[in-house]
């Protein structure tokens, strides 16, 4: 009965990681049409703003909170500076981002010296519940995943701001002619996703160890995500982490290891083969 | 999108571009280092071939830190026969396709006596044939690996399975009483080669191997082997994972309590570099077995240490066994060694018949001395175990072994 306990729990942890990735990516890809290859650097500069916090001797809770105000920032900067040029050509755009995912990448490894960097959790150890040792960070990050999908749901679904967001994506012209301003509603959606990948290296640093390659890791099973579960609503790229994530995670029980990571892309291709949408398709937020 | 938007767009392409290959360029361009003083003699020109950038750029830099102190050392005491050794850099860049065509540069154009170099095996795969078929060049390969190497004029300055394994295992199965060995693993050559000699110890002492598993090198994710090993009942875990797989690894087997109930954790390419890699109280307990590691009690280590802490002073960079840096060290004494043996002959053939037959006195962990055509040297090895005071991690020396057979070739 534990082990079953615990393997649920494991399986969910790695979900959790998983959408939490996988939020700030199918935002952007959602709302505006941009497949953000920098993404896994995002998620990297949120780490190491928990390292430069560390570090710096300051305490690693103020550099989880202050991981996405940076990227926010940092979003909003590249939105006006390189990605607005490349809304009208998507496929430009996935080189523009690559191009500057690999300049971010490089810069922060060379900060780094290569080496690996252990971050240690704010919340180190483990609670017993009956009779199962339950990881503290582990619960706080499944636990905060849980909240931030609420949050983000309630204020695109429920807030006349996220009302505007979705506007300016179905028909961005009549959004403009209803007095709507676009340009600054795509650079906060952008900053919105950067600030969520930037919570989300945050998040995931103590478990894993700062290296360059961090965010890069998770990139693809995260556009895999986004693919399965279908671009254009909020809830699909969620669905599609929780299934990848939960596929890699639970396949190694059945199969060899080394075979888990292209089951779960043969897998996921043969569903979409069936769900080309992806899961969700009608009833866009 | 506008005329002016699209050129604007795709300079800034360009731009980015540039900026990310210049990081490469910068490091890759080669570099010589001069031998300092007045020498009547023509130096003896070593070629080092390391990767100062990409994945295992610490190790690399360790490397070339380890071949500057023991060169500057070895030109102040006079040089080799008179003759002072100059050096020459070549990055290697962690990629083997990079790898080639710097090596071809030191052979053709700079024209080395001798290439030291390669950490990863897939490394040394690539710049072998270069050097020692196509190069004619004399190699020395530092660092410990799973074996089987025997190309002639190549020879291997650190540990083999043998050395690693030969002591360490029957210590965890007698001293530390286990019985059940889990072998996780990345999954290349090393772990395999080695797993697999391995396996032969931990059986013909009487001990049992409950999996042997193989993961992608990147592995995120691991509670199915978390879970096979409480259901296997392992009391020992064998590991070959290696980073980035490692940190999460530790990390689950540390939270599911295996080293509270008594499970043993042991690594052995862990020098002190890489327990800083971790938390310290996921350390706490993990058994190594390297050639040497700063504690070991020698005289003649710590002055070396000393030294070097005086050369590099708060370098990132340590001298430690588990990055090929002690095999760096060693590989550039045997071959001043045998240029000595040759009386100041640099040819291929003297050198290398007098590298069969080379002795080293001192070095880190101890002497070393080649086995008569096996290309491989008996060595000193220790077993260590981390411990931690005040949340700091140290290696406390708990066995060691004097010059232990590479049983290969």
């Amino acid at each position: 009965m534990g082990i079953e306990i615990k393997l649920a729990f494991d399986l969910l942890a790695f979900i959790s990681v998983m959408v939490l990735i996988v939020l700030g990516l199918g935002i952007i890809a959602s709302m505006m049409g941009i497949f953000n290859f920098a993404h896994g650097e995002f998620v990297l500069l949120g780490a190491y703003t928990v390292y430069l916090f560390e570090s710096s001797g300051l305490p690693g809770w103020a550099g989880i909170l202050a991981a996405p105000l940076v990227l926010a920032l940092i979003g909003v900067v590249l939105e006006r500076l390189v990605i607005r040029r490349f809304y009208a050509a998507p496929i430009i755009a996935m080189l523009g981002t690559y191009a500057v995912g690999l300049v971010i990448r490089e810069i922060v490894r060379g900060l780094l010296g290569g080496h690996y960097k252990s971050i240690s959790e704010p919340l180190p150890g483990a609670f017993t519940l009956f009779g199962v040792d339950f990881s503290i960070w582990r619960t706080v990050i499944v636990l905060v995943t849980a909240c931030i999908i609420a949050l983000t749901w309630a204020f695109l679904a429920r807030t006349s701001l996220g009302l505007q967001i979705r506007g300016s994506l179905e028909n961005p012209n009549l959004a403009r002619a209803c007095g709507i301003s676009t340009s600054r509603l795509y650079a906060m959606t952008f900053a919105f996703g950067a600030a969520l990948a930037g919570l989300a290296g945050a998040l995931i640093v103590p478990l894993y160890q700062l290296s360059a390659d961090i965010g890069t890791r998770f990139l693809v099973q995260a556009f895999l995500s986004v693919m399965l579960g279908g671009v254009g609503t909020f809830e699909g790229p969620v669905l599609g982490a929780a299934v990848v994530g939960g596929m890699a995670a639970g396949l190694p029980w059945v199969v060899i290891p080394v075979l888990a990571d292209p089951l779960v892309f043969i897998i996921a291709l043969i569903i979409v083969k069936f769900r080309p949408q992806g899961f969700i398709t009608q009833g866009r937020l | 999108m506008t005329d002016k938007m699209r050129s604007f767009g795709r300079r800034r392409l360009l731009g980015a571009g540039a900026l990310g290959a210049a990081g490469w360029v910068a490091g890759g361009g080669g570099w010589m280092l001069a031998p300092k003083g007045a020498f009547a003699a023509e130096p003896i020109r070593m070629g080092i071939a390391t990767d100062i950038t990409g994945a295992i750029a610490p190790s690399g830099n360790a490397n070339w830190q380890v071949a500057q102190f023991a060169v500057e050392q070895i030109n102040k005491a006079g040089g080799v026969v008179g003759r002072p050794i100059e050096l020459f850099l070549e990055d290697t860049a962690s990629d083997p396709k990079i790898a080639v065509g710097n090596v071809r540069k030191l052979i053709q154009e700079r024209k080395v006596n001798v290439v030291l170099g390669g950490i990863t095996s897939a490394m040394r795969q690539a710049i072998k044939d270069p050097i020692v078929n196509r190069g004619r060049t004399l190699y020395i390969y530092p660092q410990l690996y799973e074996g089987q190497e025997c190309t002639k004029s190549l020879y291997c300055t650190g540990p083999t399975p043998a050395q690693q394994c030969d002591k360490l295992i029957p210590y965890l199965i007698k001293t530390a009483g286990k019985k059940r060995f889990a072998l996780p693993s990345a999954n290349y050559v090393w772990p395999q080669l080695l797993n697999k000699y391995a396996r032969k110890v931990i059986e013909a002492n009487g001990a049992e191997v409950v999996f042997e598993e193989y993961y992608p090198l990147d592995q995120a994710e691991y509670s199915a082997t978390i879970g096979k090993i409480r259901d296997g009942k392992v009391d020992c875990v064998f590991n070959t994972v290696i980073p980035p797989g490692l940190q999460p690894f530790v990390k689950q087997l540390y939270e599911s309590g295996f080293q509270k109930n008594g499970g043993v954790l042991s690594c052995v390419y862990y020098d002190e570099n890489l327990l800083n890699y971790h938390p310290a109280q996921e350390m706490e307990g993990l058994y190594s077995c390297l050639d040497y590691f700063q504690s070991v009690d020698d005289p003649f280590s710590k002055q070396l240490q000393a030294d070097y802490a005086k050369k590099f002073p708060d370098t990132k960079y340590l001298f430690t066994a588990g990055s090929a840096a002690t095999g760096m060290y060693r590989g550039i004494k045997f071959y001043e060694a045998a240029v000595k043996a040759t009386n100041g002959d640099l040819s291929r053939d003297a050198v290398s018949a007098a590298m069969d037959k080379a002795k080293i006195e001192n070095g880190p962990g101890g002497g070393a001395e080649m086995v008569p055509g096996k290309m491989h040297c008996k060595m000193n090895m220790y077993i260590a175990q981390c411990k931690v005071d005040a949340g700091k991690t140290r290696y406390e020396v708990i066995a060691s072994d004097k010059m232990v057979d590479p049983k290969e070739c």
